[in-house]
């Protein structure tokens, strides 16, 4: 390129630019092309994810999301989980079920303790007060 | 190489598209930036190869940094020129000291006609292309955007982001510093002035 000399040139530096700026640049080879895009490649930073990734994340927001006004984000974990089992009313029915089977097994074991202690008992009236043993019957029947 | 598949679009958009994962924007823009980067890197090193390794190396960059581009700052064009530019200067200062006399060159022992020219020729781009990496880098790339890019003063001060009269100050300063290098060289260099 040949620039207009806006002064004088005494020292010959306008020319020597011009001449070096004058030779003749080669095309790039197609290797070098190939390097650089290998180097895109390798340092291509990872692709945006789908539409689809996209729209399954926000439905699973918006399926998550509080209703307006609802309850604070923050709950006591016996609030949770009284929601859990269903409200106070199932937590009403559950200790009153609870209740019911504790009488009931206790019914059941107190029957059955009577029992053993009424066996208990005859058996040792009829050995202490009766006081019939062997060697009685082997006096009475001679 | 082919032609550029994405006229519309600019380079920082391509480099958009490329840090969202576009392979097609990287091969756009190599396209479009590795020709010019690659003349740059010639004129200033002389070596086809090493101007090569220069460029390859200024994408690598490009390409590295594209994640965290900010549009709008700089254009990619300048950035890389910019990028070229201080490569090749660090390749330039790291050569072996060509010793521009040409009373260094032996004499051919049976000379053909142009041989002597074309020595002379080769210490003089030598002898310019380091003094050119002496300067300081707005000064070398005032100087090296209006005479070797053919770029006009105030398309200058719009890629480094002066006014018009820095450039001219910086353009001026350069070819003074450079009379200054070459001083005393000039007529062995084949230059009368």
């Amino acid at each position: 390129m040949k620039v207009a000399p806006e002064q004088s040139d005494p020292d010959g530096i306008d020319q020597m630019l011009d001449e070096l700026a004058a030779l003749p640049a080669p095309d790039p080879s197609g290797d070098l092309a190939a390097r650089v895009l290998a180097d895109a490649e390798m340092h291509m930073p990872a692709p945006d994810p789908s539409g689809d990734l996209a729209a399954r994340v926000l439905a699973d927001a918006e399926m998550h999301m509080p209703a307006p006004g609802g309850r604070p984000a923050n709950i006591p974990w016996w609030q949770q989980i009284v929601r859990g089992i269903g409200g106070w009313g199932a937590v009403s029915g559950l200790v009153a079920a609870t209740a019911t089977g504790f009488v009931i097994g206790l019914g059941a074991v107190g029957e059955t303790g009577v029992d053993t202690l009424w066996t208990l008992g005859y058996d040792t009236y009829y050995d202490t007060d009766v006081g019939l043993d062997a060697f009685g019957w082997a006096f009475e029947e001679g | 190489m082919p032609l550029d598949a994405r006229p519309d679009e600019d380079d920082a958009t391509l480099l958009a598209r490329y840090a969202r994962g576009d392979a097609g924007a990287a091969r756009a823009l190599t396209v479009r930036l590795v020709p010019r980067a690659h003349a740059q890197a010639f004129r200033m090193l002389g070596d086809v190869a090493e101007a090569e390794d220069v460029v390859q190396d200024a994408m690598l960059r490009l390409w590295r940094i594209a994640p965290d581009w900010r549009t709008g700052e700089a254009q990619v064009s300048t950035w890389l020129y910019r990028v070229v530019s201080n490569l090749c200067t660090d390749r330039l200062r790291k050569r072996p000291r060509t010793g521009v006399a040409l009373d260094d060159v032996a004499e051919p022992e049976d000379p053909v006609p142009g041989v002597e020219a074309r020595l002379q020729e080769q210490a003089r781009h030598a002898a310019l292309r380091e003094a050119i990496a002496e300067l300081p880098e707005r000064q070398r790339l005032a100087l090296t955007l209006r005479h070797f890019e053919e770029a006009s003063n105030p398309e200058i001060a719009d890629r480094l982001g002066v006014s018009v009269e820095a450039v001219e100050s910086l353009t001026a300063r350069a070819k003074r510093a450079l009379a200054k290098a070459l001083k005393g060289r000039v007529a062995a260099l084949g230059y009368e002035g």
